[in-house]
């Protein structure tokens, strides 16, 4: 008996290992079928310092979902660097196709002069029902206002936000919760033109404690039409050197703090007091790091209740920072669990979002890397040279080794890590086909098709992106959430949703564009599994007003809007 | 009468010496990391070369930043150290174990720092070993460079040069009686060989240590595993943000 049962044992060991092997690939590359056809190009600096810039500066490629003609399909806003290169705003055609509509809606023309784009997002400033559009980047900003028809207007000027900085990152959140949401921009390099220096002295002083990057910027709305630079007001004067920010409610105090990862240095954890200002924490919160931070993103990955930050950072052979998954203890501490977790390592990482690709109920995590892929031999000899020069002086850029055709950190693959149940995750991007070796910069998920699968699109630097279509298998269920702020920002960015379902509860929050170079979709998603019935969803608007909706339909998306405690 | 007195002196100063060490080493037991590097210092400034003066040193130093600080202290708590041998070597050139304790300070501070401070760091110590095997060539200068050449990541070629001061060290230590501390070299010679791909020769050192030392956990955990298996144990031996153990009492207190 014990020899047939364990005969049985190894049967069974046996038809899972078969089922393991033959599970299908979720996704499948539509990119060039779907009219995706642009491949981005690094922008080329033509001063003194130009061949040490390049290596430097192989950033921009970026990617906004958000439905900015209201026609239910959420569209696509992807960015060139090149002097010159067009921007694309890809209209979707309903049908897995899309159209470059950029130059006719007036929002094609970015990276003229002295500009190269870093970044794109989608927000509603004065809360008409209708995206606006912020380019962000190396020169001047620009505000596009959605006019409606497909139409924008360029409000850069009349908006006050033009100056030059060499912008990298933004977000949209309603910190001082007036019901308009404000725009936060991280700088990367100081305001010193890149185009044309007038100093060599604008690299950062520092691999792990440079404090002459560009810092942060608030741009206060003033609910008509026009901003106003409140930085400094409201605590958060800073010159690190940051490439994302992320905002969530990590105290679940009914307000938005902020997560800004720096390169070259310490993150920084700002409270949001609720007064309209923010304290640095960073040393109690998340403690001092010398890593090179890369991207926010906040999750509630362990269905605990309370929101985790994934910050990338650099792991190679040469140097081993590695990731943090900063999980949520309480109170405003957090602990990295990034080793236990098998998150640690992502080599150069990049752009990194949380999102349930399979609907089995467990937030699973994407995350692009490398830095540059070109040539055989590495530059990583070059800056050992560089570094181990007794007093050199970092932040002049003329001490810096020109890259070259060199490569550094380049051909990673790409790591879709399947979350295990909350407690570790498994890579399975060679599984779905997801793990191309192209230097990826910035992620949107969207449910392009509204088929309730969530596909996604990769950004590379330097090369043309990826669109994968999600064909994984339908019966497992999943529900969508759009929310619309009445009292509330109209896109209700920062709403938090505790969905309870199947004895679990799953809490997502609206995000204003965490996560690096990259926005995915508005409406909250949520994966079921084999769940039919949904309990109850606990909606807190960022008013502060909370409402429970009952009987929503799985399988379906639904309309939420503030005040009517009941779906529409 | 004139040599009388200066053997009275030498006395003296010995004996001056010798209380400074006691005095640390019980300010140590108390945690009165204060006294005791005072302490530690005036011993060691009267013998540069006293390795377990050296060694006793910087593991005050160490409980210190532990104690100031969580986890492994802030880089600024090991500069101490680090500013006392520079001085120390600067007046005494040829200390050996002096050079030596300079590249261990270095090293000691590592894990306090970020990842390419560490570099600049595990580049300066490399400096100072290199300084003490000139001085005199030694067992312990010879398997400390030879195993710090192994943490460096293959781009920088550094693993043959550490195969070649570990089989310097092996080589040492054949010629006299077999010392605990002797199995070391048996291991980081070994991961050498497998860093520089010679896996058959690594298998056959690991064997002949085990023989000398039947009950080594390393030996018979290298010796159990292949491929990627072997390759995990040996980068986690060689994990940089680990701390790498650079208390010597193993060596002085079996001389």
């Amino acid at each position: 008996m014990k020899f047939f049962l364990a005969l049985l044992g190894g049967l069974s060991l046996t038809v899972a290992l078969v089922a393991a092997d033959e599970r299908k690939s979720v996704f499948t590359d539509i990119t060039h079928q779907a009219g995706i056809n642009y491949r981005h190009t690094n922008r080329e600096f033509h001063n003194p310092y130009a061949k040490i810039m390049a290596g430097y500066t192989a950033l921009g490629a970026a990617v906004a979902v958000g439905d900015y003609d209201n026609d239910g399909f959420d569209d696509l806003y992807v960015t060139e660097s090149g002097e010159g290169a067009k921007n694309h705003l890809y209209h979707n055609d309903h049908n897995l196709k899309f159209t470059d509509v950029g130059e006719a809606a007036g929002v094609a023309n970015a990276n003229v002069g002295e500009n190269a784009s870093a970044d794109a997002m989608w927000f509603d400033f004065n809360n008409d029902g209708l995206r606006d559009l912020a380019v962000i980047k190396f020169g001047h900003n620009q505000l596009f206002q959605n006019l409606g028809g497909g139409k924008f207007k360029d409000i850069t000027i009349a908006s006050g936000i033009d100056r030059y900085a060499n912008a990298i990152t933004a977000i949209a959140f309603d910190y001082d919760r007036d019901g308009f949401v404000d725009l936060f921009v991280g700088n990367y390099f100081q305001a010193v033109n890149l185009f044309n220096p007038n100093t060599p002295r604008f690299f950062p002083e520092s691999f792990e404690t440079a404090n002459n990057g560009g810092g942060v910027t608030l741009w206060h709305n003033n609910h008509n039409g026009t901003f106003t630079d409140v930085t400094k007001k409201a605590g958060l004067a800073s010159s690190g050197w940051v490439l994302d920010l992320g905002h969530a409610d990590a105290d679940n105090d009914g307000d938005d703090d902020l997560y800004a990862a720096c390169d070259f240095g310490t993150d920084r954890f700002f409270r949001n007091n609720g007064d309209g200002t923010f304290t640095d924490i960073t040393e109690s919160a998340i403690g001092v790091d010398t890593k090179k931070g890369m991207n926010v993103e906040w999750g509630d990955y362990d269905e605990d209740g309370k929101l985790d930050i994934y910050v990338t950072n650099i792991t190679g052979d040469y140097m081993r920072e590695g990731n943090f998954l900063w999980h949520n203890d309480g109170n405003l501490k957090f602990s990295d669990v990034a080793r236990e977790t098998a998150t640690y390592d992502t080599g150069w990482g990049w752009g990194a979002k949380f999102f349930d690709y399979d609907n089995d109920g467990w937030r699973d995590l994407y995350v692009v890397n490398g830095w540059v892929s070109a040539g055989s031999d590495s530059y990583v000899p070059d800056i050992f040279d560089m570094i181990t020069k007794p007093g050199i002086d970092f932040a002049d850029a003329r001490n810096w080794p020109p890259m070259g055709n060199k490569s550094l950190s380049g051909y990673e693959k790409k790591r879709l890590f399947h979350n295990e149940r909350g407690q570790i995750f498994k890579d399975e991007a060679a599984l779905h086909g997801v793990d191309s070796t192209r230097d990826g910069r910035g992620i949107g998920i969207a449910d392009l098709d509204n088929d309730g699968r969530l596909d996604l699109f990769v950004a590379n630097a330097n090369n043309e992106p990826f669109l994968y279509h999600n064909v994984g298998p339908t019966d497992r269920h999943w529900a969508q959430l759009e929310l619309v702020g009445t009292k509330s920002n109209r896109l209700a960015t920062g709403a938090q949703v505790r969905l309870t379902a199947g004895g679990r509860t799953f809490l997502q929050f609206i995000d204003g564009g965490n996560s690096f170079a990259g926005q995915s979709m508005h409406r909250l998603h949520y994966g079921l599994g084999n769940i039919t019935k949904i309990d109850r969803a606990e909606v807190r608007w960022p008013s502060g007003a909370t409402e429970v909706f009952t009987d929503l339909p799985v399988d379906r998306l639904t309309r939420i809007q503030e005040g009517t405690s009941k779906k529409q | 009468m004139r040599i009388l007195a200066i053997l009275l002196a030498a006395a003296s100063a010995a004996m001056a010496e010798s209380a400074a060490f006691e005095a640390a080493e019980k300010a140590f037991s108390a945690k009165d990391y204060g006294t005791a590097l005072a302490q530690y210092e005036t011993a060691i400034k009267a013998e540069p070369d006293n390795m377990r003066y050296a060694s006793q040193y910087r593991m005050a130093v160490l409980a210190q930043a532990k104690a100031l600080h969580p986890k492994e202290g802030t880089p600024a708590d090991y500069d101490r150290s680090i500013k006392f041998f520079e001085t120390l070597t600067a007046e005494h050139p040829a200390a050996a174990v002096a050079q030596l304790n300079l590249g261990f300070a270095h090293v000691d501070k590592m894990p306090a720092a970020g990842a390419i401070t560490q570099v600049i760091t595990a580049n300066t110590a490399l400096g100072f070993f290199t300084k003490s095997i000139d001085a005199r060539p030694t067992w312990l200068g010879y398997y400390t460079r030879g195993n710090s050449y192994l943490f460096w990541p293959k781009i920088f070629n550094r693993a043959q040069l550490g195969v070649n001061d570990l089989e310097a060290a092996y080589k040492m230590q054949k010629t006299g009686p077999n010392k605990p501390y002797y199995i070391r070299a048996y291991i980081s010679l070994g991961d050498g060989y497998w860093k520089t791909d010679q896996l058959d020769r690594a298998k056959a050192l690991w064997k002949e240590g085990l023989a000398l030392f039947p009950n080594s956990a390393a030996l018979k955990d290298r010796l159990a595993k292949d491929g990627d298996d072997l390759k995990a144990v040996i980068e986690d031996t060689l994990d940089p943000n680990k701390r790498v153990d650079t208390d010597l009492k193993e060596l002085w207190s079996n001389p």
